[in-house]
């Protein structure tokens, strides 16, 4: 299943980011892809959904991985740990094949 | 300090957002690069949530929360100042383990190390019943 997510996720929209999450996940696919090409701004409310997310599916045997990362987002990925929990790829085409 | 903007935050979970935008505007248009804008942007909303969801649980009286930029000196410098509950968030936030794996690891508990972790130089000092954390930055 591929998400794709944009703008900013902080404390005021994560738990709609948290839903949109859910239903990408409602199919059945242990394995979520999420493109964070037009992602500009995630706080730790945000991380706290990917790390659900990352539970979630590796618990049925999958995981999560992130494409398109732009630098910020990723530096803040790093330094909460999250490079250690989850795949970062530069595609999407990556993203799919890393699994 | 040359330059200075202050605003007094209120107690309501839309608020951080608020005052990171205002803090974005100041910032670049007084020339910050985007990736100290960014880091202090994350820091701020990180450090006004805590405040604003656990820093007056069962404390008497009325809620103030202040933010204040100055740029000056070469330096920029925020300084959250809050009449919360006394929280030293350098020394009293646990340290997360990253090396837990993943079905072990708590939700949230991020927010704080971040902050830490992306500014530059954070100090704290209570003050007059107040928590007055300072984020500073050479330019």
């Amino acid at each position: 299943m591929i998400a794709a997510v944009s703008g900013r996720v902080d404390s005021v929209n994560a738990t709609s980011f948290e839903q949109e999450l859910s239903k990408a996940m409602e199919g059945g696919s242990s394995r979520l892809v999420v493109d964070c090409g037009e992602l500009s701004y995630i706080s730790s409310a945000g991380l706290r959904i990917l790390l659900l997310a990352v539970k979630k599916t590796r618990a049925q045997g999958g995981g999560v991985a992130l494409c398109q990362v732009q630098d910020h987002v990723r530096e803040v990925l790093e330094v909460s740990g999250f490079t250690r929990i989850m795949t970062v790829r530069d595609t999407v085409e990556q993203a799919i094949d890393s699994f | 300090m040359d330059v200075t903007l202050g605003i007094d935050v209120g107690m309501d979970q839309h608020e951080p957002r608020r005052v990171v935008e205002v803090f974005e505007r100041f910032a670049t248009a007084n020339g910050i690069s985007d990736l100290v804008v960014q880091r202090f942007c994350l820091a701020l909303d990180e450090i006004l949530t805590n405040v604003i969801s656990y820093g007056f649980e069962k404390v008497p009286g009325k809620p103030r929360i202040r933010v204040d930029f100055g740029l000056g000196d070469g330096l920029l410098e925020v300084r959250i100042e809050d009449n919360g509950r006394s929280f030293n968030p350098l020394a009293d936030a646990p340290l997360p383990d990253f090396t837990l794996p993943v079905d072990e690891r708590p939700i949230g508990g991020l927010g704080i190390h971040l902050a830490k972790n992306l500014v530059h130089d954070i100090s704290y000092r209570r003050d007059k019943k107040r928590n007055c954390l300072t984020l500073t930055q050479p330019l």
